[in-house]
């Protein structure tokens, strides 16, 4: 097994992580033989991650931090071979879901995670949930610290916690460590943002209170600066002020950034502070020790400086317009010079957002144990990303990412679309969403004119929830069921980008199926002929507004 | 709310509280109280928990404390750690599956009132003794 | 949540508790996989009934329910919301082949 360069399970959280496997193999059991009901039964499958949608169990594994092992993902696909379809779904939390599971096979599904440290606790449930962070954290060229080892942080403390496992709905948690926000911290039941203050302290802004769904709001900061081992003690002061005073009566109401709404931000402020004043120096308090042996682990790969300027890159990119397109758009710059973190697209033209096969996902692990030492990264955009990988390699990574299909040259364009699995799986959903993503994604499959519309996210939701964030979309597109029929709602303007974070607005009437294609090829156009040099979509939008683009979809019909 | 008629109460005084009760203003009313009583009218309302811990921790209750309600034996590890240790239940193999709890989890990641070591303390320990 | 359109004609389903699939209850009390051989009930109070009968033989299942159907002039049974459309016969993309490394 090659070295890991991120947190490793010790003895401890390997005997929870199994006693956990065993305690939900005997709920199984219980539940086939009758002793427990459905009622009982699923809050206890939920906060292990297992759903019943229409056609099968989906199973929602964690994965913390949105960062693999190679050996890891080789397991995934393992185990969606062995248990599923062979394929599954990465969503925009960071997590993996494989939607054709058997009841009867989920506690070994789930005993194959332990066996690579992983699992699916808490992946649903009014619990905490994954704790997710920015998906190239530990190689961003930006980054002030790395968020993940304060992720894993919580991630410990949020694992069956006895005080906050019947909360009055889910709660998320997300970190950045970057000034560039890439974990949409604003948009979280309490977003994390680490930051040096002007005595060169690093502590955390405390946004509380944001989220997408039914009622999509921007979290409010309860606190400037928090000490870093303040941490858990600060959490821990959220979540019973929300356990004790969140709303119960009304599964809408019932989260976070409701209860933030109805009683204020400040109020909110002096309820955390005062049970805060009330835990700090607890044993709650984090001691340099056990901070500095998690963010060990997490100490990065030793990577040389090496040639920036590599001339079989060069020469490759005159012969191949598709590779140059590639670097432009999927390839980042890394804090070691000469090197760069890699995204493998999982929306290659006409695919379902976000899946993989298992064939595909061992491919990705093969590519990162040969040039990215061994580690993966799933981001909120569902992709996949090899954090380190040389610039020099960058020509055989794109040949076999190419024979897997993720070499698409679009993300951060118009074919890099998020969509939540929709109607064809999900028993919330209204409409369905992939079917919209694919025909969307093969109208404008031409690299080329991807690049010329250039940055443009869409992101499609098939029902109020939101799991494809369609608030946050440059474009969002939300599925409504309007007497039976499917319906698409636009939205133009919303954006995740920190201290531009923004919910789009609704354009006008929800248009038919085969007309979203059109709708969205007239924004384009409105943008195209409206655009002033180095605007981007979202910025021509918010200059002239959303009149024009009115008139465009809606002007002939 | 009812206390079942097989768990009698002891000789003293006794609370029962509703789960929106702020039991950190309960003050003088906590002096010489034996048994208090917390309600889970669901169990997946989970305020009694909150109330628990506070009553534990930070008012220094030592008595009896007691679940009552919808009281399930999957509840069972995450109500000990928050401090009950009586339970008013009538789910059959309740009382079996008690006694198995405390050793279903053998290590836990969060400091309460119940005492138990965390990880994160036996972590310490083995470095610190391992430096040492 | 079930979202039946209004129609006379229904059938029960459920997912089975083992595997999460679609079944339909049969005319002999029996859960079957296949919409063909469902129990057809034609007005509001057979469809009561049928209903009364899927949630006692609800131990291998999970939470029966109404679905509403229409039937072709062949005696073909289609359900009327896409919802239950899609949960009578699956995806309507084809999902990727465990195998396969690249989409068509």
């Amino acid at each position: 097994m090659p070295d890991t360069h991120f947190y490793r399970y010790d003895d401890y959280d390997r005997a929870l992580v199994g006693e956990r496997v065993a305690q939900f193999r005997d709920q199984v059991r219980r539940r086939l033989a009758g002793e427990l009901t459905e009622e009982q039964f699923k809050p206890l499958r939920l906060t292990n991650g297992l759903y019943l949608q229409l056609h099968a169990y989906m199973l929602r594994i964690a994965i913390p931090y949105g960062t693999l092992s190679s050996r890891q993902l080789r397991q995934l696909a393992a185990i969606a071979r062995k248990y599923d379809r062979g394929y599954g779904h990465f969503t925009t939390r960071q997590n993996l879901q494989l939607h054709w599971i058997r009841l009867e096979d989920a506690p070994d599904a789930i005993a194959m995670l332990a066996e690579v440290d992983m699992h699916s606790i808490q992946t649903s449930g009014n619990c905490v949930r994954n704790t997710t962070a920015d998906h190239f954290a530990g190689a961003a060229i930006d980054e002030i610290e790395d968020p993940r080892v304060w992720c894993e942080i919580v991630r410990q403390w949020s694992t069956l916690h006895p005080e906050f496992s019947f909360l009055p709905r889910k709660f998320k948690i997300a970190i950045t460590g970057s000034p560039n926000d890439r974990a949409a911290v604003r948009v979280h039941d309490i977003g994390l943002r680490l930051w040096k203050n002007a005595c060169d302290e690093v502590g955390f802004e405390v946004i509380v209170g944001g989220g997408l769904g039914r009622t999509p709001m921007i979290g409010k900061t309860i606190r400037e600066f928090l000490p870093k081992d303040e941490l858990l003690a600060y959490l821990e002061a959220t979540l019973r002020v929300y356990n004790r005073y969140g709303r119960r009566d009304n599964l809408f109401k019932a989260r976070i950034k409701i209860l933030v709404h109805e009683i204020g931000a400040e109020r909110m402020r002096e309820e955390v502070e005062a049970e805060y004043a009330a835990m700090r120096d607890s044993a709650l308090k984090l001691s340099p020790e056990t901070v500095e042996a998690i963010a060990r682990q997490f100490a990065p790969p030793v990577l040389r400086p090496r040639r920036t300027r590599v001339p079989e890159v060069e020469a490759m990119k005159l012969e191949n317009r598709a590779f140059a397109l590639w670097l432009k758009s999927n390839v980042a710059p890394h804090r070691v010079p000469g090197h760069a973190i890699v995204t493998a697209s999982l929306k290659p033209a006409g695919a379902p957002p976000g899946d993989a096969s298992s064939a595909q996902m061992e491919g990705v692990a093969d590519i990162a144990d040969a040039w990215s030492h061994g580690e993966i990264r799933v981001s909120h955009e569902q992709n996949l990303v090899l954090p380190h990988v040389a610039i020099e390699s960058l020509p055989e990574v794109y040949r076999a990412l190419e024979k897997l299909g993720f070499a698409e040259a679009n993300v951060g364009k118009i074919t890099d679309i998020i969509a939540c699995p929709g109607l064809d799986y999900c028993a919330l959903a209204n409409a369905r969403s992939i079917p919209v993503a694919q025909r969307i994604s093969n109208h404008f499959a031409e690299l080329a004119r991807q690049h010329d519309i250039g940055d443009l996210k869409i992101k499609i939701s098939g029902c109020i929830n939101a799991c494809g964030h369609h608030h946050v979309g440059h474009i969002g597109i939300l599925g409504v069921d309007k007497n039976g029929v499917e319906l698409y709602q636009l939205s133009l303007g919303g954006d995740v980008d920190f201290g531009k974070t923004a919910l789009g607005t609704i354009l006008g009437p929800a248009v038919e199926s085969d007309k979203v294609v059109e709708a969205v090829e007239a924004m384009v156009a409105t943008y195209l002929g409206a655009r002033r040099p180095g605007e981007r979509f979202v910025d021509t939008y918010r200059r002239i507004g959303a009149q024009p683009f009115k008139e465009r979809v809606y002007g002939n019909s | 709310m009812e206390i079942p008629s097989e768990q009698p109460i002891d000789q003293g005084p006794m609370l029962v509280l509703d789960n929106a009760e702020d039991v950190t203003r309960l003050g003088d009313r906590l002096a010489g109280v034996k048994l208090i009583v917390l309600n889970f009218p669901k169990f997946t309302d989970g305020r009694a928990y909150s109330q628990a811990r506070l009553l534990r921790e930070r008012m220094g209750y030592t008595g009896e404390l007691r679940a009552a309600g919808q009281v399930y034996i999957d509840q069972i590890p995450f109500m000990l750690r928050c401090g009950f240790d009586s339970f008013a239940s009538a789910q059959k193999g309740f009382a079996e599956a008690l006694a198995k709890a405390r050793t279903l989890f053998s290590v836990v990641y969060q400091p309460t009132g119940d005492g138990r070591t965390t990880v994160n303390q036996l972590r310490l320990q083995h470095r610190r003794s391992a430096a040492a | 949540m079930a979202k039946n359109l209004s129609g006379d004609m229904q059938v029960a389903s459920a997912n089975r508790l083992s595997d999460g699939a679609v079944v339909f209850l049969d005319d002999f009390g029996q859960w079957t996989r296949r919409l063909d051989r469902a129990a057809l009930a034609r007005d509001k109070r057979t469809a009561e009934i049928l209903l009364a009968r899927a949630r006692a033989e609800a131990a291998s299942v999970v939470d029966p329910f109404l679905v509403a159907v229409t039937e072709s002039g062949d005696g073909v049974l289609e359900p009327l919301s896409l919802r239950e459309k899609i949960r009578a016969s699956g995806l309507t993309f084809a999902a990727i082949a465990a195998e396969a490394v690249r989409y068509a």
